[in-house]
Order: structure tokens, then sequence, then C-alpha cells
């Protein structure tokens, strides 16, 4: 609900704006009562002191967005000091990437866009203070999921764009249900898990804020049923819930042109009779949910730790995630002899626009979806806070993140870039492939600097329990599997070779992008085949996407302080439509004056390849 | 020991008042309200029209009571209840005139038996004083069809605004239920709201949302909700006129016989003006005979004159001429300014009462 002021419309409210104030004033002569004053009763009299200060509160926060030329605007909401703010993707879709945005101090402030989630409605922003390292109000973030059907909400912002002075208006209602679901609106824009309500919002209210009654971030108001009333308030509002923002915010404040996630598989209600049914698995792609095992059929039984009651359900809880993301998901399947099995696996989520289906080449394209009207970058300071890029909605945020990133990486795992040579790595560890249970072997890698039948490029061998393996990663007519070798690991050797190239040559290895953060599961001990808790399982960590000798790559870092920038895993994809090779690092030494992982677990798909622990790290000088 | 305990209960309440945040949350309310309402599901779907609706269980056995609407115009009509359990209904029994009707969960003979707090004791809420205008309210109700299953209904909030006769329209037919009802200041004119409830703030039974009018006087949407008590007087063929109650369908149940009507077609009646063909889609409204000792004949009307304005409303074509006149009830007198030749004039007449067999309706238009 961006609002566009139609002229005539501005003209007819200027004109009725002061008959309203004189008839208002007449009003009140006529009304005003001749003796006592009624008397309140005092609980009413606290309620309204105690919304009175709420507002006070939050009110400095509330932003009112501008397009160039103020045709065209919306709300918002700061979030952190730095002046980052949280809108509606519709909102910044009329104002452009570079606009301006008032604050209730009566100031205007240069903005840029930062991060989009175009399917979830949702747009990052960012506010320039008015003076290097000033600060910004900010309203503190709630915890969506505590709220409930019949709770208070506040909604804030600019509808009508009627604030010239940019002081919000105030709507004050009733949370209507949670965890609602709302269709996409024309192919994209669907609203998951939202919180609907009462509390009237109307055009020029879309992105600002819904408050719960602790002046706590609940949601971002952006949407309505509307029917036969037009665009106008109908008592039904839905604001898109923070928690579900949450999982985006490091997609968003990477820059990135972020996508909701798809499981790969349909469900449906297995009957539309009695008692709420299950909730079945009626058709799936090729996807990684059908390589962990899901298949039609199946009754899905709860996603990413929520219960699975209906598809509505399993809706939201869906689109709660960012695309790439992995969740845990449980499942039911009826056997030949109507035996129930109850399975579980940890799904990696493919995305909503199909980028990864479609862009099987790595050929620039438009960013999917419903792409901003092109139009020339307004000259302003916060233009030089933003570039354009494919698949990003401002790269600028990006390379800041990415090489802030890149930075941690160096400073936990000290410089790497005096070793561009051969690196060396001698283990020994146990074998689970290949129907091992854990057979112990000797296990070498090296990357042999110029050690391609070229002579120019590089070379990877390893000789593992007896066997020798050997790729050049940039030899055009390496064959296919050496990429993927040895069998059963994904893909050792491409993953060793991309280790090197990330820590020694960093930017000169390739692409590097950051790529928000993601929650890592650590692998259930070797060869166990008990049920996992996956939520004890996880750690939130912070991505880099890379790109190296063509094969992706994707790196976790740790988030946690004393341990940032310690690379926990990563992953390369030699196959797109296959399982990766998974590397896990953990007990981490001093090896002369660099940080190096003695334990190094290797999975693919649900199975563990190997575990291996270092005798010995050899890296050495570029010949 | 027992007085020990009160005091201790005493005093946890009185912290928790003391220091609680005075907007208190209605979340309570809103599922003891829900767990006693059915989402319904039935015939519409098309041009415009619903496909759903609410309904508030009245009953340990499963009687629902829901505004008489289109969607109940099936054999497969369906509800789900609060726990997401789905069920066949059929319609016991309907009475146009209160524009209410009851429905029983389950199929034919399928044995129902809800949970004490499944259902509202609806005699004690319609025996309840009447909410005075100021109250505080609470809406419930399953508007644009937001909830399925085990989704719960929408909540809004809002206060009664006034309490006094409905005059509403549907399209260009006048609502048949013209008695008593609670006008609110919350949004509950939705598809789907029409069978919600609205409660107190304390969830007590008030009243039944209404269907989607349109105020007769002003052409806005009203917000209303009927009391339980609600009942109406009806003109029987015969002259006589009986008094019908919501509370006569709940007593009766499939006993109920919907009160024989007298034949008024809806508003107009008679003027003696017969217009020209509506053939296309916006014939201008030209008179093209007029009936002998007709109203119209007494006013002087000829053919082909062309209405201009009915009561300063302004008349493009036959369609709006027959809404605006549909208004109109008999022995009322109406202004119509026609245009003969090149001049204006304004003329008087008096609508009578409907002659002869059913009048005819203009179709009904999309309005909106």
């Amino acid at each position: 609900m961006t609002y566009r002021t139609p002229r005539r419309a501005a003209l007819l409210l200027a004109a009725l704006v002061p008959a309203a104030v004189v008839a208002g004033l007449a009003l009140g002569r006529a009304d005003a009562p001749k003796g006592a004053a009624l008397p309140v009763n005092p609980r009413v009299l606290e309620a309204e002191k105690q919304r009175v200060a709420v507002i006070e509160k939050v009110k400095p926060a509330v932003v009112a967005l501008f397009a160039p030329g103020f045709t065209n605007g919306g709300s918002g909401v700061l979030i952190s000091p730095d002046g980052f703010a949280l809108t509606n993707f519709h909102v910044v879709a009329a104002t452009g990437p570079v606009f301006k945005s008032g604050l209730p101090d009566g100031k205007l402030y240069d903005s840029v866009l930062v991060g989009l989630d175009k399917v979830g409605d949702v747009a990052l922003v960012k506010l320039l203070p008015k003076k290097e390292g000033d600060k910004f109000p900010f309203a503190p973030l709630g915890d969506s999921d505590k709220v409930q059907a019949g709770d208070w909400s506040l909604a804030m912002g600019n509808p009508f764009l009627l604030a010239t002075d940019f002081t919000p208006t105030v709507t004050f209602g009733l949370v209507s249900g949670t965890h609602r679901y709302q269709y996409p609106a024309g192919t994209l824009l669907e609203y998951t898990d939202c919180i609907q309500i009462d509390t009237s919002i109307n055009p020029g209210n879309s992105g600002g804020p819904l408050f719960n009654m602790n002046g706590e971030l609940i949601g971002i108001n952006g949407r309505g049923s509307f029917e036969k009333r037009g665009r106008v308030n109908s008592g039904v509002g839905y604001a898109i819930s923070i928690n579900q923002i949450k999982n985006f915010m490091g997609q968003l404040r990477s820059g990135l042109d972020t996508d909701h996630a798809s499981l790969g598989a349909s469900v449906e209600s297995e009957s539309e009779e009695g008692a709420l049914s299950k909730v079945i698995v009626k058709s799936i792609i090729e996807c990684d949910a059908r390589r962990r095992g899901l298949d039609v059929g199946d009754q899905l039984w709860s996603f990413a730790g929520r219960p699975v009651t209906t598809v509505n359900q399993y809706k939201n809880v869906l689109g709660l995630y960012p695309k790439g993301w992995r969740v845990p998901i449980e499942y039911r399947r009826e056997l030949e002899n109507k035996s129930v099995e109850k399975k579980q696996a940890l799904v990696r989520l493919m995305g909503v626009q199909r980028q990864e289906l479609e862009d099987k080449t790595n050929a620039p394209k438009p960013p999917p979806g419903p792409a901003a009207p092109q139009r020339p970058v307004p000259d302003s300071p916060a233009k030089k806070l933003y570039e354009a890029k494919a698949g990003f909605a401002n790269f600028y945020f990006n390379k800041q993140e990415r090489d802030r990133l890149l930075g941690e990486l160096r400073k936990y795992g000290g410089d790497f870039t005096k070793v561009q040579g051969d690196w060396d790595l001698s283990t020994s560890g146990r074998l689970y492939a290949g129907g091992n249970k854990g057979k112990f072997i000797a296990a070498d890698l090296a990357v042999k600097d110029k050690g391609a039948k070229d002579g120019k490029n590089d070379r990877v061998v390893a000789l593992l329990d007896g066997l020798d393996y050997s790729l050049e990663p940039l030899n055009q007519n390496e064959k296919d599997t050496a990429f993927k070798d040895p069998p059963e690991s994904g893909g050792l050797l491409t993953a060793f070779y991309h280790y090197r190239q990330l820590l020694a040559f960093g930017m000169k290895g390739g692409e590097i992008s950051h790529g928000g953060t993601e929650p890592l599961y650590l692998p259930p001990a070797p060869g166990s085949t008990g049920r996992v808790d996956y939520a004890q399982q996880r750690i939130e960590t912070e991505v880099l996407r890379t790109r190296f000798a063509g094969i992706d790559g994707k790196w976790y870092f740790s988030t946690k302080d004393g341990s940032r920038g310690q690379l926990l895993a990563f992953e390369v994809t030699p196959e797109r439509d296959e399982d990766p090779c998974e590397v896990y690092l953990s007990d981490y030494q001093k090896v002369e004056d660099k940080m190096l992982p003695q334990r190094i677990e290797v999975r693919q798909g649900d199975k563990t390849y190997a575990v291996l622990t270092a005798k010995t790290w050899k890296l050495s000088p570029a010949k | 020991m027992k007085l020990l305990r009160v005091a201790a209960a005493v005093a946890v309440l009185g912290l928790a008042a003391g220091t609680g945040r005075a907007e208190e949350s209605f979340a309570q309310v809103a599922e003891a309200v829900n767990k006693k309402l059915v989402k319904l599901f039935g015939a519409g779907g098309i041009r415009g029209l619903a496909s759903y609706g609410t309904g508030v269980v009245i009953s340990r056995d499963g009687y629902v009571l829901t505004i008489n609407s289109h969607i109940l115009d099936t054999q497969d009509l369906r509800c789900h209840m609060y726990d997401g359990t789905r069920y066949h209904c059929k319609v016991v029994c309907a009475e146009p005139e209160l524009d209410v009707a009851l429905v029983k969960i389950g199929r034919d003979k399928e044995k129902i038996e809800l949970d004490e707090d499944q259902f509202f004791d609806v005699v004690a809420a319609a025996k309840r004083p009447l909410a005075e205008p100021g109250t505080g309210i609470l809406a419930f109700s399953n508007q644009f069809q937001i909830a399925t299953r085990d989704e719960p209904m929408s909540i809004q909030r809002g206060v009664i605004a006034s309490y006094g006769k409905l005059y509403g329209r549907l399209g260009i037919f006048e609502a048949t239920y013209r008695g008593d009802v609670y006008v609110l200041d919350a949004i509950t004119n939705n598809p789907g709201a029409g069978g919600g409830v609205i409660t107190t703030r304390k969830g007590e039974l008030l009243g039944l949302i209404g269907r989607e009018l349109r105020n007769e006087l002003t052409n806005t949407w009203i917000n209303y909700a009927m009391p339980f008590s609600a009942k109406i007087d009806v003109r029987q063929p015969d002259d006589k006129v009986v008094t019908t109650a919501i509370l006569d369908l709940v007593e009766k149940k499939d006993k109920y016989k919907p009160v024989p009507k007298a034949k008024v077609e809806g508003g107009g009646g008679y003027t003696g003006i017969v217009l020209v063909p509506n053939v296309v889609e916006r014939t201008p409204p030209y008179v093209e005979e007029v009936d002998p000792n007709s109203p119209a004949a007494k006013a002087a009307l000829k053919p082909d004159d062309l209405i201009v304005y009915v009561n300063g409303l302004p008349v493009v074509d036959i369609n709006t001429y027959h809404e605006i006149m549909a208004r109109f009830r008999p022995d009322t007198e109406v202004k119509l300014e026609i245009q003969r030749g090149n001049k204006l004039s304004t003329v008087s007449i008096k609508v009578e009462k409907p002659k002869g067999g059913p009048k005819k309706v203009a179709p009904k238009k999309e309005t909106d």
C-alpha cells in the first residue's frame, strides 16, 4: 500500500482541512460540559497514560519514505542506531534505490536501499546520519510468536502521506489473528505466518511498524483484505511477523535480493472429511528433499520443528525461511505391513523464484520478479552507497559485509597470502564410505602449484586408503568424475582445492560474495543411526559464497565472539543436482602463525565419508 | 487454611492488577468464543458471491444459528469446527423475514455430542437486557475466509453505536429483516462475516452479525448485529399479523415453518409509467406508455417524456430508474424531473400499491 497523491485529491484535502478544523471547533464549544467533568474509571486513565507513554517512546523511530519528487511514498521503522530501517518491498519499488526519508524530528535524511525480500514484501534501507557517528533512535524487536489474537497493538506510519512534518499517524486496535496465511498477490508477494489486525492501516501505512503495547516491534504492516470499499481500511490488515524477518535479516544486511524457500514437494490434505487429516506429499521434483528420502505418499509430520496439521500451516512455516537454508523435517511412511516408519531428515531448501533451476549457466540475468522501473538514480550523498548488480539489491553493502568477513577470517586464521604454493596435508582417520564402518586409513591430500600437465595450472592429488586420485581443476578436458572423486565423498579433491583458493588467494581466487546468515547443523556422530535432535546441533553462522574454477562453494563462519571468522564448515557442489561435498572443520590449532583445523569430517548427503585427523599441514610459498 | 488460601489468591490478583498492563489482552476471551463458532462453506463462489460464512453453535447436539444467506442453498453444506474437524451440515429451518437460519452439524441422524465449552446458551443470551450504546464489544467471524479447518476466527473490537431499526438494502432490493439491530463501529460488513457473533468484552453473547447491507438512505455499508431476542411482525396474506422470533426457530427446530407473508413486492409500487424496452446497456428512461387513471396519468406524463431526475437523483438509464424507484413505498410522493422536447419540468406523483402479480424487477446489477 504505497500511496500516490492524486493532485486533485491533494487540492481537495487542502480545501477540506480548514473546514474540518472549523467544524471541530464549533462542535467542541457546543458539546463542552457545563458542570463538573464526568468521573472516569482510574483504570481507563491509567491505560491511556501507558498508551501515550509507549507511543512517545517508539514514535521517534518511525520513518516516512518518499520517492524522488514526493509523489509517492510509504512508511518504515528504524531498527538500529546506525540507521537501518525496515519497510516493504512494494514501497521501495516505488521510491527507487536512492530516496529521502523523514523522521519525526522534522528532518529529511538521504536514504538508500540495502536488501530485498521480494516474496516476503520486505526491504531493508539505510538512513544516512546528518553527521558521521550520529545515532538514530530505533525500535527494539519483539517476539512475534508470543503475540496472540486479542492482544492490543499500535500501528504507526504515514497513511495518505498526511504528515508533512513526518509525525506519524497512530492507530490502535486488536490483533485479529496470528499465523495467518495469505495467498500470493500477483505471482510472488506471499504473506506467510503473518499477523492479522483490525488496527486501521491505509495506503501509505505500508512498511510501517506494528508494535505491541510494550513498544516492541512485532511486525511490518503491508497488506489488507480489500474488496468493495477500495483500497482503504476494511478492518482486516496484515503485518509481516518480525520473527520471519529476523530469519532474513542477515540476507538483507548483506545487500542480497533474497529469495524464499520451496521444499520441492507439493502437499495436500489426505482427506477433507472428519478430524484433521494427514498432510501427504502429492508430488515431488528432483530436489534435496527427494534425495533425503521424502517420497510421494509420505505424511509430512513436522517442518523446522513445527507440527504440520494443515496445508496452510505448512505454507506458513515454509514461508519463514530463506532459500538455501537447511531445516529438519519429520515424516512418516506406511510400510507394506501397515506399520508406520518414523523418519527424519535435514533438508536443503530450494528457491521459490527458481533461480537455482534456471540459472545453470553463469550468464548474468536480470533479477526475477516485479522489478522496479528503470530510472536514473537521483543525485544524493546516498548514491555513493549504491551499486546495482544482478542478484543483489545493493552490491555495495554486500562488498562491505564480504570484506568485513574476509577480514575476520584473516584475523582468526592468520595471513595465508604468503603460502600460495604447494599445500600438503597428511592425515590418518576412519573411512565410512564403501560399506566401511570406520576402517582405519591413511589419507594424504595435496595441491601441487603448477603441477598440471601443462605446467601452468594447479593439480590436486590424493592418496586415500591406498588409492591414488588426481584432479586438474582448471583443465577444460578434465573428466567430470574427477571433480567428484573420491567416490561417495562428493568431491573432496575439489573441496581441498577450494579451501586453498579461499585462504591463500581470497578475492584473487575467483568470485566471492557474502551470503547472509544461515544455521549450520553439526553432523551427528559418524555411523550413528538414532534420532538426531537437530535443535541441539544448530549453530548460527555467517556465509560466504564462492565460485572457483566454475564450481560453487559455500562457507560457514562462526558468529560467536572470540571465534569470529573461524571457518566451521564448507561445501562444494561440482554437480548442481547432486549432493555437495561437505567438510566440517574443528579442533583448530596454531601451526606456525596460522590456525588450522586438526579434525576434518567429510560428508555427502546423509552419510559420513571419512573423519580425518591432521598429522601435518605443510603450506609452501609460491614457486 | 481455606481462609489463608483465599487471602493468598486475592493478594496475587491484586498484584496482577497493580503491575499488569492496563491494556488487557482478549486472548482468553477469543479462545473461548472461538470454540463455539463454526466456519461454514456452501454455495457461491461465482459473480463475487462468497461461498463461506460463519455460524454460532447453540446446543450440545450441534445446532448452529447463522444468517439466511445464499451459501445455505446447497446439498453440500460443510462446516469446520474450532479443532479442524469437518462435518457435513444441513439446514433445519430458515426464516427470511428474520434473515436467520438454523443449521444442524452432521449428516442425517448423525449424532453429535459437543463439550460444555463448545456452544452458547442462546436462550440466556436472548433474555439478557439489551446492551446500551457505548458498550465495548468484540466481533468474531470468518470474514474473507481467512481461517479454514483449525485456524481461529478473526477477532475485532468496537463499540455499540446505536440500537434501532434496520433499513438496509441488498443491491437494489430491500433487505428482508427490518427489525431492531445493534449498529457497530467495528467493520464487520465484510464477505463471510455474516453469522458471526458480537460479545461483550468479557465474551458474553450479544448478537448475530448480519449480512452485507447498505443503508437505504446514505448508501453506505452498515455494520450491524441482531440481538438474539430479535423478533419481527409479519403481515400474513389474510392480513393477520404474527410475530416470529429467533428463539422460535431455536425452539421448534425442524418443526418451524416460515411465516407466510402477504405479497408486497418490495418497495416501488405502482406509478403507471411504462418505459421503452430496456434493450441496450444504458437505455435512457423514455416513457413509452402511461396507464390511464394511473398516478402518472394524473401527473400528466406523456409518451416520449424522458425522466432525468427522481427526487433529485440523476437517472442515467432504465436500470438506475428501477433501482431508485424500488426504494419508495406505496403512498410516497416522488418528484420526477422530466424533459419534454427541449423543456425541463418537475411533476409530482404519488406511488400506489402494486397491482396484479409480482412486479418485474430489473436484474441485479453489480453495484460495486
